[in-house]
């Protein structure tokens, strides 16, 4: 009889087909449509060559665009990390409505689109904006700030903006640590602080490399906030990609810049990967 | 026919199918697909353009689909030879380019019936110019008290940290360069004296806009008070209550054609022509003069009227003599080598 049970631990991969169908049509093919065109050597075609990543990598420009897009990344994520930690924290020691309450907040800029709320902080940023206003009714201004189409503005718009993809994953991670714990360390003598920085915080640590993995490379990519928020004299590489393509109409340049960024995100995002892995190592032990 | 799970299935399949691959249905013929461009231009195509199309055709079926000049010419370079869009609408580097990778028939200038009426800038064997856009001085009247008359005062001291620009990705942007050149003692072989003027214009900048659109967000919130503008981009700020004003400055409008082309190997070639002929006719262009469009005339036959002869010119003599037309074709010559020293040097 046994010959007829069904091995229930593995899974028919055929289940999967549409999906990896799916990925194949329309991610790999034109990844590899987008690597071919890299080589080009010209515009119109025919020679192929490397020309289009030595004219990038030769380029001090260049590199300079790709090294404050990931360098944005770094800052962004820091500080969505230290601003969002605490709200998922919070979530945590909550009672039951509060963390609804707490939930929805979150929750509630992805209801609405980026451009929307990225428009939010033109709004604010402003010289009548919001921030400018309230720091001349207190007097300490005299002369509204310049915080539109500047580092600091891009940073942090990019960081409400990208906020939920930090605060859920934490979120996750703090909810699976088991409440006993804590009692358990400061039964041992160990204080807020010290439990906190012994328990939680390595156990939360996979939620935490999941979350900036995630608001890094959104990050990096958003393409609407970088423009509306950075104007025309901040070029990060989105814009760059698209004014190559799109005004420029030099797809070989456009395509391999695109690879170049995609390989130094890949790099970011092994880099995260390890030390993911590595946190899972701390968590268990 | 039995009404099995089987072909019950099969049937909405199908429908699905058709409905997510409209394509499917139009294998021999499909409506005229215009591509003109978003917003406003889409606002007034829709509501004049196109009924007037109808009216000449006996209802002929065609179809809006507004997109980025680039972007049609991306979709045409990608079905050269089955096209998705007939008929093109196009700025003046653009349809250079379009012209140049071979993808628009020459207009059939004999058999049109307006296209000796337009004014000459507008006659172009390759597509005509149904409308122009101009560009002039736009500030804001509650914080600029004197009227600027010059591209030069934007300079002034007085607009310290509150001039706005656009980079050169727009052909605002481009055009307003070429500009500078040419106050400078350039032109549009040599753009040098434009880059040096945007040097000394750093301290005034409150703003360089990705795009002209960002110009009228930056107006609102009150960021600049004064920036280069389109004239049709101000007035749809005007009408929604924000204090902006627009000047042709003394050294003239910079003025660009808009022009409309065939789609090389479109299946509707005859009603291409026809929502062509729609677009240069005086009943047409006179329609979309007035408010709220507001769209420059090309066509003599049109008398200048209402808020365009108050603003801009009074007849199509003082249209010849007030605006400015630059040569895109030099200018496409350089114009990535312009944009990439203007990346390079406006970067903070």
């Amino acid at each position: 009889m046994a010959a007829t049970l069904r091995d229930v631990t593995t899974y028919d991969l055929k289940l999967a087909a549409p999906l990896a169908a799916g990925f194949v049509l329309f991610f790999v093919t034109p990844l590899a449509i987008l690597l071919a065109l890299s080589f080009q050597t010209d515009p119109q075609g025919g020679h192929y060559g490397l020309t289009q990543y030595v004219n990038f990598l030769g380029d001090r420009f260049s590199l300079g665009v790709l090294g404050s897009t990931l360098w944005l990344g770094v800052k962004v994520t820091a500080l969505t990390l230290l601003l969002g930690y605490p709200v998922a924290w919070l979530h945590q020691r909550s009672p039951g409505w509060a963390r609804g309450l707490i939930m929805l907040l979150v929750l509630l800029p992805l209801l609405t689109s980026v451009v929307v709320r990225t428009f939010a902080w033109v709004v604010i940023l402003g010289r009548q904006g919001i921030v400018n206003a309230t720091l001349a009714w207190l007097g300490l201004i005299d002369t509204p700030l310049k915080l539109l189409y500047t580092d600091g503005g891009v940073v942090v718009a990019l960081a409400q903006v990208q906020m939920p993809l930090m605060v859920l994953p934490i979120i996750t991670a703090l909810g699976r640590i088991d409440p006993n714990l804590a009692d358990a360390s400061s039964v041992l003598g160990a204080g807020h602080w010290r439990t906190f920085r012994k328990v939680i915080l390595p156990l939360s640590l996979p939620g935490i490399v999941a979350g900036c993995l995630l608001t890094y490379a959104a990050a990096i990519t958003a393409f609407i906030t970088q423009s509306l928020i950075g104007g025309g004299q901040m070029l990060f590489m989105p814009m760059y990609i698209y004014q190559q393509a799109s005004t420029l109409q030099n797809w070989p340049f456009a395509a391999a810049i695109s690879i170049v960024f995609l390989v130094s995100v890949l790099v970011v995002v092994s880099i995260f990967n390890a030390l993911g892995r590595l946190s899972r190592g701390y968590a268990n032990a | 026919m039995l009404l099995t799970r089987r072909n019950l299935m099969q049937t909405a399949l199908t429908l699905g199918a058709m409905h997510a691959f409209p394509g499917l249905t139009w294998a021999q013929a499909r409506p005229l697909v215009f591509a003109t461009f978003t917003g406003s231009w889409e606002e007034a195509h829709r509501a004049v353009l196109v009924p007037a199309f109808r009216k000449a055709t006996g209802n002929a079926d065609m179809v809006l689909d507004p997109m980025l000049s680039v972007d049609q010419i991306a979709k045409v370079n990608a079905a050269k030879n089955n096209p998705p869009i007939d008929v093109m609408l196009h700025d003046p580097g653009p349809a250079l380019q379009a012209v140049a990778q071979d993808l628009v028939e020459p207009y059939p200038v004999e058999k049109s019936a307006y296209y000796k009426d337009l004014i000459p800038a507008a006659q172009v064997p390759m597509g005509p110019a149904p409308f122009f856009q101009v560009v002039g001085i736009t500030y804001n009247p509650e914080t600029v008290k004197t009227p600027p008359t010059s591209w030069a005062d934007l300079w002034k001291p007085e607009f310290k940290g509150r001039v706005g620009i656009t980079n050169l990705n727009s052909t605002l942007g481009t055009g307003f360069m070429v500009e500078l050149a040419k106050m400078h003692g350039g032109s549009e072989a040599n753009i040098d004296p434009a880059f040096k003027a945007i040097e000394a214009l750093r301290p005034s900048l409150a703003a360089v806009a990705a795009n002209p659109g960002q110009l009228a967000t930056l107006f609102q919130q009150g960021q600049i008070d004064i920036s280069p503008g389109n004239f049709n981009a101000i007035q749809i700020l005007k009408a929604r209550g924000v204090p902006v004003e627009f000047v042709i400055p003394k050294e003239g409008a910079i003025a660009f054609k808009t022009t409309i082309h065939i789609v090389k190997n479109s299946p509707n070639k005859e009603l291409a022509f026809k929502l062509i002929e729609a677009a240069l006719s005086p009943e047409v262009q006179a329609t979309l003069m007035e408010e709220p469009y507001l769209i420059v005339p090309t066509n003599t036959k049109v008398a200048i009227k209402g808020e365009l002869a108050k603003t801009l010119a009074k007849d199509h003599a003082e249209i010849a003599k007030k605006f400015v037309f630059q040569d895109w074709a030099k200018i496409n010559e350089q114009r990535s080598a312009w944009i990439e020293r203007f990346n390079r040097e406006i970067r903070v």
